[in-house]
C-alpha cells in the first residue's frame, strides 16, 4: 500500500496513521464530493417520489359543494388502502401475475440456464456469435419487441398463423386463454439473454484447476456441469431470479403493446397497467396506494426469496 | 474542491429537496378558495402573446396565418398529442395551463371538475358566437347553461360507410334501419361465411357511446345538486342487446381494433362490407385501401325505427383555461381560429378535421364531390347527420374512468363471458364509484 500522504512506498500504514496524516476535514470534504453525485439524484429522484407517493396514498378528495365544485384533498388516513385490498381487479391482476411469474421465470431461467452451460463446453464453435445472438433479443426495447411480436400473433397479418392454419391448426396467439402465454413468450425471448449472460459471466470466472481435479477424479461434462458450475454459480441464478420476480410484478410494456391488437388484456391486467389506468382518471391517491402496495409485494418477495436461499447462495 | 463549497451545495441541496417537498405538501393541503374574481374582457394594450396546445397536424400553419394578419395578438402553439390530458392535468396542477387548450367533448365535464376552466362569456363576442356552431356542438361547451367554456372546433357525425359492391353482388339494398342492417348481416354472412357485415370493436368505449348517443341514451343529467347516472337505461340497453345479438350469432367480428393494421387487413380481404364511422373516418380508407377506389359509399346510419337521430364519436373544442387573463384576446383568435372560412379551410385540409362551425358545409373541399367514393358528396351525409343529433346529451365528470370499464367488460363480453347488458352495469357501478372517489355528488337513476 502506498502512503499517498508522506510519499514514502512500502511502508504499510496502519488506519490511524492515514487519518493522522491526511487530517479529518478534507478527507470528509471528499467522501461527500464523492458520494454527491449519486446521493442527489438518489434523494431527489427516488427517496422524494417515494415519500411523496407514500404521502399521496394517505389523501383523499373532498369538494366545495355543487356540480362543479372545487376539489381539495384532506387527510384519508389508510382509506385508499382499504380500498386497495377491497378491489377485485387488483387481486385478479395479482393472481394474474403470480400465474405468469410461477411458469415464466422457471422457463426462461432453466433456458438461460442451458444456453450459459453450452456456451461454457469446450465442445460448441463459434462461440461468440452464439453469444452475441442469443444477447441480440436484450437489445431490442421491450415495446418494440412487442409491437414486433404483435405482428406474428396477429391472425390477419401473422405467417405463422397462416402456417399452423395450412396444417389444419387454427392458432389463437390472442384468446382469453393464450394472450398471458403470448406476452410471457415476449418477454422471456427478450430476457433469456440477458439472464444467461450474468449466469455465463459467473461462469466465465471459475477457476480452470476445479475442472482439472474433477476430470481426473473421472467426473463427466456433464457431472461437472451439474455438481461444479451450477452450484458455484448458485448467487447467480438466485440474483436473476429476485430480477425476474420484480421485472414480472412490474409487468407493463409486453401487455399494453398487445392489448392494442387484443381486446382479451383489460386495462387492469397487470397491477402496473391497473395503476396506470387510475392515475389516468385522475385518482393520484388511489394510484399511489396501488403502487405502494406493489413495492411493498416486491419487497417481501424479492427479500423472502434471498433468505430463503441464503445459504445455498453463500449471500 | 474546498469543504466550504461542499457544504454549501449539500445545504442548498437539502433545502432545495425541502422546499419541494414543502411544495409538494402545500399542494395538497386543503385550501379551496372561495372563488376567482369575476373574469374581466378588458382588451390588453400593446403586444399579447396566447399559449394554444393542441394534437392538430399543421395546426402551427394555421396560427403562422393569424400571426401575419394580427401582429398585437401573437399565438404560440404546441402539440401535445402524445399525451393530451396528461399534460393538460400536469400544466393545471403546476399553475401553468395554457390560454387556450384543445379538449374533447366528452373529457370538458371531467376537466371542468378540475377548476381546469375560464368562463368567457364576460367578452359580448363568446356568447354571440353561439349561432356560428351546430346547434349540439354549443349545448356542449356551455354544459347547458349560459357560460362559455369553449368553442367547438371539429365534430365526428356518423354514418354508414358501404362496399356497395357487395351488397349488388349478394342482391341487398343498403340497409335504411338497424333492424335492416341485422337481416342483411345475416344474408351476408350466410352467403359467405367469411364475410362479415361489420366489426364490434370492444376496446373502443368512444364508438360504442356514439351508438348510445344515437340512440338517446342520455347517460348523465344534473338536477338537485346531484348527478344522476343512466348509463345503464332501456335505451341504453336497446343498443347493447342489439349488438349481443349480433355477436352472439357470429355475425359481426369482434378481432378487430378501429384503425389497426388487422383492421385494413380485414378490409382488404373484402372481409367486411361496411363500417359505422364518423366523419373523420373518411379518409382512412380513401388513404389505407387505394385499390377499393370507387367500391366505397356513404349513407346515414341505419336508424331506430323512424326516428332520423344520429350520433357524434370523437371531435374536439378549444377551451378557455383557467388563468387566462387575456380573454378578449383568446375569444378573438378562438372565433377566428374556429369560424374563419380560411382556417376552416387550412385545419380541414392539413389537418382532417370536419368543422363543428356551421359555415364549415359551404367550404369548397367539404361541398364538392370526393372522387375516392365515386364523386359522391358524402359531406351532405354527415352535414345532414350533423343536425339529427340529440343536444341534450351529457358526458360524465369521470368519463375516461367509466369508458375504461365499460371497454374490459365489453372484450370480456365478445369473449363469451358476460353480456353487453352486464358491460352497460358495469359501467354504471363504476361511473357511481369513480365520482365517490372524486367526492362527486351522485345517485344513480333520474
Amino acid at each position: 500500500m502506498t502512503d499517498i500522504a508522506t510519499g514514502t512506498t512500502g511502508a504499510v500504514a496502519a488506519p490511524g496513521d492515514l487519518r493522522r496524516h491526511n487530517g479529518g476535514g478534507p478527507r470528509a470534504s471528499t467522501i461527500v464530493a464523492f458520494l454527491l453525485p449519486f446521493f442527489l439524484p438518489f434523494v431527489l429522484f427516488y427517496l422524494v417520489p417515494i415519500a411523496y407517493a407514500v404521502w399521496q396514498s394517505l389523501l383523499v378528495v373532498r369538494r366545495t359543494a355543487g356540480q362543479y365544485g372545487t376539489s381539495y384533498t384532506a387527510f384519508g388516513g389508510v382509506t385508499q388502502y382499504a380500498q386497495v385490498f377491497q378491489n377485485g381487479e387488483f387481486w385478479a391482476s395479482i393472481g394474474r401475475i403470480a400465474l405468469f411469474g410461477i411458469v415464466q421465470v422457471p422457463v426462461m431461467l432453466f433456458v438461460a440456464l442451458i444456453m450459459a452451460l453450452l456456451l461454457d463446453t469446450p465442445l460448441l464453435r463459434l462461440k461468440a456469435f452464439f453469444r452475441v445472438s442469443a444477447f441480440m433479443p436484450y437489445a431490442v426495447p421491450g415495446v418494440i419487441a412487442a409491437i414486433m411480436w404483435s405482428f406474428l400473433y396477429s391472425p390477419q397479418l401473422s405467417p405463422v398463423v397462416d402456417v399452423l392454419k395450412g396444417i389444419g391448426l387454427h392458432a389463437d396467439f390472442l384468446g382469453p386463454g393464450a394472450v398471458l402465454w403470448s406476452a410471457a413468450n415476449v418477454s422471456t425471448w427478450l430476457w433469456t439473454g440477458y439472464n444467461m449472460l450474468i449466469m455465463f459471466s459467473a461462469l466465465q470466472s471459475i477457476p480452470q484447476e476445479l475442472y482439472e481435479a474433477a476430470t481426473i477424479d473421472g467426473a463427466s461434462n456433464w457431472a461437472i456441469a451439474w455438481r461444479i458450475k451450477v452450484p458455484i454459480i448458485a448467487p447467480s441464478i438466485i440474483l436473476t431470479t429476485v430480477f425476474s420476480i420484480i421485472g414480472t410484478l412490474q409487468l407493463y410494456a409486453e401487455p399494453a403493446v398487445l392489448r392494442q391488437i387484443s381486446s382479451n388484456i383489460s386495462s387492469t391486467f397487470t397491477p402496473n397497467m391497473l395503476a396506470y389506468a387510475v392515475a389516468s382518471g385522475n385518482n393520484y391517491q388511489q394510484a399511489a396506494a396501488i403502487s405502494v402496495v406493489i413495492a411493498v409485494i416486491t419487497f417481501v418477495l424479492s427479500f423472502g426469496f434471498m433468505r430463503l436461499t441464503a445459504k445455498r447462495a453463500g449471500l | 474542491m474546498s469543504t466550504t463549497v461542499t457544504r454549501v451545495r449539500i445545504a442548498g441541496a437539502v433545502v432545495a429537496a425541502a422546499a419541494g417537498l414543502a411544495g409538494l405538501a402545500a399542494c395538497s393541503s386543503p385550501a379551496p378558495s372561495g372563488g376567482a374574481s369575476a373574469p374581466s374582457c378588458e382588451p390588453a394594450k400593446g403586444t399579447v402573446t396566447l399559449q394554444y396546445w393542441n394534437t392538430v397536424p399543421g395546426m402551427d400553419q394555421v396560427v403562422a396565418l393569424w400571426n401575419k394578419k394580427n401582429p398585437n395578438i401573437q399565438v404560440q402553439t404546441k402539440n401535445i398529442s402524445n399525451d393530451q390530458y396528461g399534460t393538460i392535468g400536469n400544466a393545471l396542477k403546476a399553475g401553468k395551463a395554457p390560454e387556450l387548450a384543445q379538449v374533447g367533448y366528452d373529457e370538458l365535464p371531467y376537466l371542468r371538475t378540475q377548476d381546469a376552466f375560464v368562463d368567457a362569456s364576460a367578452c359580448s363576442a363568446a356568447p354571440a358566437a353561439k349561432s356560428k356552431f351546430v346547434p349540439w356542438t354549443w349545448s356542449q361547451t356551455s354544459f347547458g347553461g349560459t357560460g362559455v367554456f369553449a368553442f367547438p372546433q371539429d365534430t365526428g357525425p356518423m354514418a354508414l360507410f358501404v362496399r356497395s359492391d357487395i351488397f349488388k353482388e349478394h342482391g341487398l339494398e343498403i340497409p335504411k334501419t338497424w333492424d335492416e342492417y341485422a337481416t342483411d348481416a345475416q344474408k351476408l354472412h350466410d352467403a359467405d361465411p367469411n364475410l362479415s357485415i361489420t366489426f364490434f370493436d370492444p376496446n373502443n368505449a368512444e364508438w360504442f357511446n356514439g351508438l348510445l348517443w344515437q340512440n338517446s341514451a342520455t347517460m348523465y343529467a344534473y338536477a338537485g345538486d346531484k348527478w344522476h347516472v343512466t348509463v345503464e337505461s332501456d335505451h341504453s340497453k336497446q343498443v347493447a342487446g342489439y349488438w349481443q345479438k349480433l355477436i352472439d350469432a357470429k355475425l359481426v367480428r369482434t378481432d378487430l381494433a378501429n384503425g389497426s393494421t388487422p383492421m385494413y387487413a380485414a378490409y382488404q380481404k373484402n372481409q367486411i362490407a361496411t363500417y359505422v364511422g364518423a366523419a373523420w373516418g373518411y379518409s382512412m380508407f380513401r388513404d389505407n385501401l387505394p385499390d377499393q377506389a370507387g367500391k366505397w359509399t356513404i349513407v346515414p346510419m341505419p336508424t331506430w325505427g323512424s326516428s332520423a337521430a344520429s350520433g357524434d364519436w370523437g371531435g374536439s373544442t378549444v377551451a378557455f383555461m383557467k388563468g387566462n387573463t387575456h380573454l378578449y384576446e383568446s375569444v378573438a383568435f378562438n372565433s377566428w381560429l374556429n369560424t374563419d372560412p380560411e382556417a376552416l379551410a387550412l385545419e380541414n385540409k392539413l389537418g382532417g378535421l370536419y368543422p363543428a362551425a356551421l359555415a364549415g358545409s359551404a367550404l369548397p373541399a367539404l361541398s364538392q364531390g370526393v372522387p375516392y367514393y365515386n364523386n359522391e358528396k358524402i359531406f351532405d351525409v354527415f352535414a345532414e347527420s350533423s343536425k339529427n343529433i340529440d343536444t341534450s346529451f351529457t358526458w360524465g365528470p369521470t368519463q375516461k374512468t367509466v369508458n375504461l370499464a365499460l371497454q374490459d367488460a365489453m372484450a370480456k363480453a365478445a369473449a363469451g363471458g358476460g353480456t353487453l347488458t352486464d358491460a352497460l352495469s358495469s359501467a354504471q357501478a363504476t361511473a357511481l364509484k369513480s365520482m365517490a372517489d372524486q367526492a362527486i355528488p351522485a345517485v344513480a337513476g333520474d
